[in-house]
């Protein structure tokens, strides 16, 4: 079945949407913005543009050009452009159609369903053109709702049993209040109002005013007359209050703005927040009366509403919010956009319809903390990290830390901290059986998998002979949140202890492998060494050892680089001298010599002889370390 | 001979039973199955969606990075223009390096004077009354528009003239 789109079809914008994955998306024009502009217009070559083109060329082309059409929606006026005549549904039907291609694009499927959202206060026959419209357009409109109602499921404010609920819309162009009681899913107006010519462009033509005045009382030139300068100040109103909503102060720098008797002038100005709430604050405070008028139609009192729902990008002005909190004495709610929350709504609306949303099915959960095993030197070793949605299965392969060990444990651990012993230990279990073999050539592959039901099921397995042990533990997924908050806080504030430890561990462990590796190099080409260099390894192995069998780092981390160093010198007398057995030989002994190089790289040697798995290996540490 | 009939149809059937019963149970176990194969790969997806916003995060901050370091590079010299007394010659250079970015970046003005409207890359925000010339023609720019590649970066804001008998009809 087809997806269902969800639009907000507007009086000045419209906006689409749509459930993908259980989320829903907005959906971009064909311009590369979120909103389409509810403009049609045609022109003389006999062209129809929709949106964002009609608007371009609105000023150009008056009679052609047709705005704001919703507010003569179902009055069965009907509207002229360029000596012919539409009814308000087929310019409506030019947008849909516009919404419906986009959408089409941007989803790569057809489209033939929609619910389309309305004013609360629309009448019968205003719901019935708009559904007309969409038919028109080719849309089959499986739903009209009510655009706070669209707002509120955006909050998922139906499922949080009976309660009231006013939703408070300004816009760019209108205001509307709108109060509804909610219980079971159902929606029902209690009473709407509201001030058809009251919206953001207002302040903006203010603030306009404001700042013309100030450049008019220094030049004596007011920049309103000169349609160039008009623009850059728009722009730059525009930006003051989009700055002014989360700054205190923003700078109006403007220059080369006008010429005034051959000589360029600027314009450079200083607006604070409260300057500009004072420029704005009769606009405000003229959205009280409609939602004093509501709460009185509907015989509800301020505290009576359990929830306030924001919609409209004039609803982002801080001032806005303020009157909004003094009108009914609780902080509304605002985490979804103001401007896209009724088009998310319509597509709630829409996946519920196309049974895309089942509620039990599609909240899955996540993994609060991280699970991980304890690896060489107490670190805890990643395998499933935090909010991961379950069920999921996730596997690394690891290997023995010391030469003949035949048994590992795996200590299953639950937290954010890098060390082992910092985090809660879930369980334990032995996989023994291990064949004796040097230390990092066994492979011991570990798996998590976490079902549906959160239960963490463990596997390890040695892959070299098929033994396995597992261990199940359950409840992995079911902490409280006062527990994971917890965890988080002391993970956050240890985080820098335990990076320090961490490090520590890492030294260590890179100066036993060192050691491990050199001893094996002197063992292997006891005969390729000159006396000099196996002493000077052999002495700096011992100081090494000696220096990991304390606790001072910094000597385990000095011993170590010089180690490397007499073993870099070492190899490099090898390659040398080879390279001379090379040349004095020539030709026949060529593969010979070549081989012994090879296998003489002390510090790679692992790495070179074991390439083929090794490389499993090394990815696996590149993920530690993330 | 009616009573072997219904032994033997009992039988059968028992035995009918007994498969669909098995039937059942393998169905069951089958729809088991793919129920968590169902739940793993739409786990997967959410899991895939997660990755995929960090990396587009990332990448957003990378891309950031490199506008933010041209825009740092072109104050450091402007505050050195607007330093120096003869301040043309430095200017034109400055002029010159972000043109070239622009040329790297694939980012071409939009030539529009003199030119028709054209709606797909003009922005016409008045018009203006004049009996000299074309009508619907560019006689001003606002604002200077620009394509990225092929598609508009943001359109040309312009004054377009309008005929005057026109008007009137």
């Amino acid at each position: 079945m087809g997806k269902i789109i969800g639009i907000d079809l507007g009086t000045t914008n419209s906006e689409v949407a749509v459930m993908e994955a259980g989320k829903p998306t907005i959906i971009k024009s064909a311009e590369g913005q979120n909103y389409f502009p509810s403009v049609v217009a045609f022109t003389k070559d006999g062209e129809i543009l929709v949106g964002e083109s009609a608007k371009r060329q609105a000023v150009t082309n008056p009679e052609g050009t047709v705005h704001r059409i919703k507010r003569k929606m179902g009055s069965g006026e009907k509207v002229k452009a360029l000596g012919k005549s539409y009814s308000p549904e087929q310019i409506s039907a030019f947008i849909l159609q516009k919404i419906k291609k986009d959408a089409e694009e941007f989803l790569g499927e057809k489209i033939t369903e929609a619910v389309i959202t309305v004013p609360a206060y629309f009448n019968d026959n205003q719901r019935q053109a708009t559904k007309d419209a969409g038919k028109i357009a080719g849309l089959k409109v499986k739903r009209i709702i009510n655009e706070p109602t669209a707002a509120s499921l955006a909050y998922g404010l139906d499922k949080e049993g009976e309660h009231k609920i006013a939703v408070y819309d300004f816009g760019g162009g209108t205001f509307d209040i709108t109060l509804m009681e909610v219980g079971e899913g159902v929606f029902e107006v209690l009473s709407t109002n509201g001030d058809t010519q009251l919206g953001g462009s207002d302040m903006d033509q203010a603030l306009v005013d404001y700042f013309a005045e100030i450049f008019k009382k220094q030049y004596d030139f007011d920049l309103r007359k000169d349609p160039k300068s008009l623009q850059r100040l728009i722009e730059a109103s525009e930006n003051a209050k989009i700055e002014l909503s989360s700054t205190m102060q923003t700078d109006i720098n403007l220059p080369y703005i006008s010429v005034i008797n051959n000589e360029p002038k600027h314009f450079e100005t200083k607006l604070t927040r409260a300057k500009f709430e004072e420029i704005i604050s009769k606009f405000v405070d003229k959205t009280e009366k409609p939602c004093k008028q509501a709460l009185k139609d509907a015989k509800l009192s301020p505290e009576e509403i359990d929830h306030i729902v924001l919609v409209g990008g004039t609803t982002r002005i801080p001032l806005v919010k303020n009157k909004v909190e003094e009108i009914f004495g609780k902080t509304p709610k605002r985490d979804v956009d103001p401007m896209e929350c009724v088009a998310i709504g319509a597509a709630i609306q829409a996946g519920v319809l196309s049974g895309e949303i089942e509620k039990d099915i599609v909240l899955l959960d996540v993994t609060p903390l991280t699970l991980s095993i304890e690896t060489l030197g107490g670190v805890a070793t990643h395998l499933i990290d935090r909010n991961t949605t379950v069920p999921t299965k996730k596997s690394k392969i690891f290997s023995t830390a010391a030469d003949s060990q035949i048994s590992v444990e795996i200590n299953v651990l639950q937290g954010e901290r890098p060390m082992a012993a910092d985090n809660k230990s879930l369980g334990r279990f032995h996989l023994d059986g291990i064949l004796p073999a040097p230390r990092g050539i066994p492979q011991i592959e570990v798996t998590f998998d976490i079902d549906v039901d959160g239960i963490l099921n463990v596997n390890a397995k040695d892959l070299g002979t098929g033994k396995e042990q597992s261990i199940r533990i359950t409840g992995s997924t079911k902490l409280s949140d006062q527990e994971i908050n917890k965890m988080k806080k002391e993970a956050e504030e240890h985080e820098e202890d335990d990076i320090k430890r961490k490090e520590k561990v890492e030294i260590r462990n890179n100066g036993d492998a060192l050691a491990h590796s050199a001893q094996k190099t002197l063992d292997e080409l006891k005969d390729k060494f000159s006396d000099e260099d196996k002493e000077a390894i052999q002495n700096a192995l011992k100081e090494l050892r000696s220096a990991l069998s304390g606790d001072d780092v910094d000597k385990i981390k000095e011993k170590t680089d010089s180690l490397t160093q007499v073993l870099q010198k070492a190899s490099t007398a090898i390659y040398q001298k080879a390279a001379q057995q090379h040349q004095q030989t020539q030709g026949n002994q060529q593969s010979n010599s070549d081989e012994e190089a090879w296998s003489g790289h002390p510090g790679d040697d692992d790495k070179t002889i074991n390439a083929d798995y090794k490389v499993n290996k090394d990815e696996d540490k590149k993920d530690k370390k993330k | 001979m009616t009573t072997k009939k219904t032994t033997e149809k009992k039988n059968e059937n028992t035995e009918k039973n007994i498969n669909l019963k098995n039937e059942i149970k393998q169905l069951k176990i089958a729809l088991k199955e793919k129920n968590d194969k169902l739940l793993r790969s739409m786990a997967d997806f959410q899991n895939y969606q997660k990755r995929i916003e960090k990396e587009l995060t990332c990448r957003e901050q990378e891309n950031k990075k490199k506008y933010l370091e041209e825009i740092i590079d072109l104050h450091e010299l402007l505050k050195k223009v607007s330093d120096d007394k003869n301040p043309k010659e430095g200017l034109k250079l400055l002029i010159n390096n972000i043109e070239n970015f622009f040329k790297k970046e694939q980012i071409k003005p939009i030539n529009c004077l003199g030119e028709k409207f054209n709606h797909n890359i003009h922005y016409a925000i008045t018009t203006l009354e004049r009996n000299d010339c074309e009508d619907n023609t560019i006689i001003e720019e606002v604002k200077k528009g620009y394509m990225l590649n092929d598609k508009i970066l943001r359109p040309s804001h312009v004054i377009v003239t309008k005929k005057v008998e026109k008007k009137k009809i």
